[in-house]
């Protein structure tokens, strides 16, 4: 059976139940003319935890990897003061890959440097592992692959993977010699880095991110620049983080990665977070196509709103928005003696969401 | 002390492939080996001239490459982000100035080595002198020489914690030039009966901030035989104390600076 989709699952009905179903307009509320259908939709995603933070202030919120509260960075420039990150409230949760989305000079990078205690927030507060930024104690616990990053490039790879262990005490050469395994350079490492190929840069890029074997990773546009291979390499290493309960921060332009990998995203425009939350919640507003073999007549029945119907070849196209439930359509063709030829969800992508958040702020 | 060791055997990696250092050295070299040949234009002692000159340039050229070395340390890391890296690690901000700067002293320390090796077969070949005892006493110059540019380092690595490379070439150049020529000056400054007292007043004032990088050129009693420190051992010891207090001074200012600096 399909997992993604509309599935036929009979005699189901109303014991399983999600969020989308419970949103549907109901019999009572909303008469419709057609009988109870018997499938649902099912989503394709797994569920992460609910958000359970609070931002009231004090003590950051148990559980949150990230969480900041009107984190403000200001810079004096010829004009005035701007603020570069303007009061963002972030909140991101552990085990999860949390996305942070923006255009060029949004204040993506001023916010991770700011996490990561390489410069100073003007005003707010920001706690990474529940401790407050700055402190570095935390930075055995964390990890940062910086965009475009440049290593040392008289080195061998294995010899920046043993300069980086050395920051943190680490003398394990079988511990640097596993992670060139795990990021597919382990026949490489004799090599010197003017010797590597961007996508081996980068996977030694994100090797020593991993000699600490850190609880959170941020990673500044981990696939920007790369061929597809290596493209689909470095995402499958993130999706294996997660699988290992670490916790990803991703800073990316790369929309069809974050949307395939992200948990949940924030999107910050001008210094200011314009939208934050799960995927789902964020790419709902998608559509239905629904395709029927029933007579003519039929269409003059379906009175939802923002329905658009046509006839194509003969047969009948309804185009409706996915928060009513298309069960009442499906079952009036049914019940008219038609036949559902499709049930096809069209979701909005998060490049759409992206281009819409993005144009409705600029001036 | 691992960490900043780390960083530290990193920047003589660094430094010692940085192509323009190599070339400063290796035209210091190259004077060095010719020098003998050029004391045919001079009608001077030979041993004298070539003491002289060969030392001379042993310093010019060890100063450029402290200066060429320092200026562009820090302004690289964070160009190149390799600074992210490391400060996301468990390394403190004094630790990476700390490392760069022994890195720094150490690959200064290696080419200045390097060029004291070649006056020495310079001179063993060309003034055939075979004995060690001979050859020793103009090993002190280099010596000194290279506290004298750990110094300077030190004031080109404070410098580049807040100003660009540019601009830390004129002002490390300038200091050291002040530094080296200040000295003999202030004392025609202080002895002389018609300068006022306001202008004395801010002679000491100079001669007390900069650093007096004249207090390292040994070459003197070299050049001229009948010149003779009255306690060598003495003036070594606090000489190079100096250059360590001083050293202190500015590591110290270039973390305070750099710790505030947003990279």
């Amino acid at each position: 059976m399909a997992e993604f989709g509309w599935v036929w699952l009979k005699g189901t009905e109303g014991n399983q139940s999600d969020g989308r179903d419970s949103q549907a307009p109901s019999k009572s509320s909303n008469p419709q003319p057609y009988p109870a259908a018997p499938y649902r939709y099912t989503s394709p995603r797994i569920h992460t935890a609910p958000c359970t933070g609070t931002l009231l202030g004090g003590a950051p919120t148990l559980g949150a990897a990230i969480e900041t509260r009107k984190l403000t960075k200001s810079y004096k420039r010829p004009g005035g003061v701007t603020n570069v990150v303007d009061g963002i409230d972030l909140h991101v949760e552990e085990g999860e890959i949390f996305g942070f989305l923006g255009p060029n000079g949004a204040g993506k990078t001023t916010t991770i440097k700011i996490l990561l205690g390489i410069i100073y927030q003007t005003a707010g507060e920001a706690f990474v592992l529940d401790k407050e930024v700055g402190d570095t104690a935390i930075h055995h616990l964390i990890s940062y692959l910086p965009e475009k990053p440049y290593y040392y490039e008289h080195m061998t790879g294995m010899e920046i993977l043993k300069f980086y262990a050395s920051l943190f005490g680490i003398k394990d050469e079988a511990k640097c010699q596993s992670l060139l395994e795990k990021v597919n350079l382990a026949s490489d490492g004799h090599k010197t880095i003017s010797q590597y190929s961007k996508g081996m840069q980068q996977r030694i890029g994100l090797a020593q991110s991993l000699l600490n074997d850190p609880k959170l990773l941020f990673l500044d546009e981990p696939t920007g620049g790369l061929d597809p291979i290596a493209h689909i390499e470095i995402r499958d290493l993130i999706l294996q983080f997660r699988e290992e309960g670490k916790t990803v921060f991703i800073s990316s332009h790369e929309l069809s990665d974050v949307e395939r990998i992200c948990d949940r995203v924030a999107i910050i425009n001008k210094g200011k977070i314009e939208k934050q939350g799960r995927l789902e919640d964020l790419l709902a507003g998608g559509r239905y196509e629904i395709t029927a073999d029933v007579s003519e007549d039929f269409s003059s029945k379906i009175k939802e709103a923002d329905t658009h119907v046509s006839w194509k070849n003969g047969r009948l196209i309804v185009d409706m928005p996915d928060s009513i439930s298309p069960n009442a359509i499906v079952e009036g063709v049914l019940g008219a003696k038609g036949s559902i030829l499709s049930v096809i969800p069209r979701r909005k992508r998060l490049e759409d969401l992206f281009v819409e958040t993005v144009r409705n702020v600029q001036p | 002390m691992k960490t900043i060791f780390s960083i530290a055997a990193t920047t003589v990696g660094e430094a010692i492939r940085r192509k323009v250092l190599l070339v400063i050295l290796l035209i210091g070299l190259l004077f060095l080996v010719v020098a003998p040949a050029l004391n045919i234009l001079t009608a001077r002692q030979e041993r004298t001239v070539l003491v002289g000159l060969t030392l001379g340039v042993i310093q010019l050229t060890s100063a450029l490459i402290a200066i060429m070395l320092t200026v562009y340390m820090v302004p690289n890391e964070i160009e190149r982000r390799t600074i992210y890296t490391i400060l996301s690690k468990p390394v403190q901000r004094w630790q990476f100035l700390v490392g760069k700067y022994l890195g720094a002293v150490a690959a200064l320390g290696m080419m200045i080595g390097f060029m004291t090796i070649v006056l020495l077969i310079t001179f063993a070949l060309s003034q055939n002198e075979r004995h060690l005892a001979n050859l020793a006493p103009l090993i002190k110059a280099p010596v000194m020489n290279f506290f004298q540019m750990s110094l300077l380092s030190a004031v080109a690595l404070m410098f580049s914690t807040f100003v660009s490379p540019l601009v830390n070439i004129f002002l490390s150049s300038g200091i050291y030039m002040l530094g080296t020529l200040f000295s003999p000056l202030f004392q025609t400054l202080v002895e002389a009966p018609s300068v006022n007292n306001v202008t004395k007043l801010f002679a000491r004032i100079i001669h007390f901030v900069l650093p007096n990088f004249s207090n390292f050129n040994v070459q003197n009693p070299l050049i001229n035989p009948g010149q003779v420190l009255v306690d060598e051992r003495l003036y070594f010891i606090t000489t190079i104390g100096y250059a360590f207090l001083y050293i202190g001074i500015l590591l110290v200012t270039a973390v305070l600076i750099f710790d505030r600096r947003e990279v």
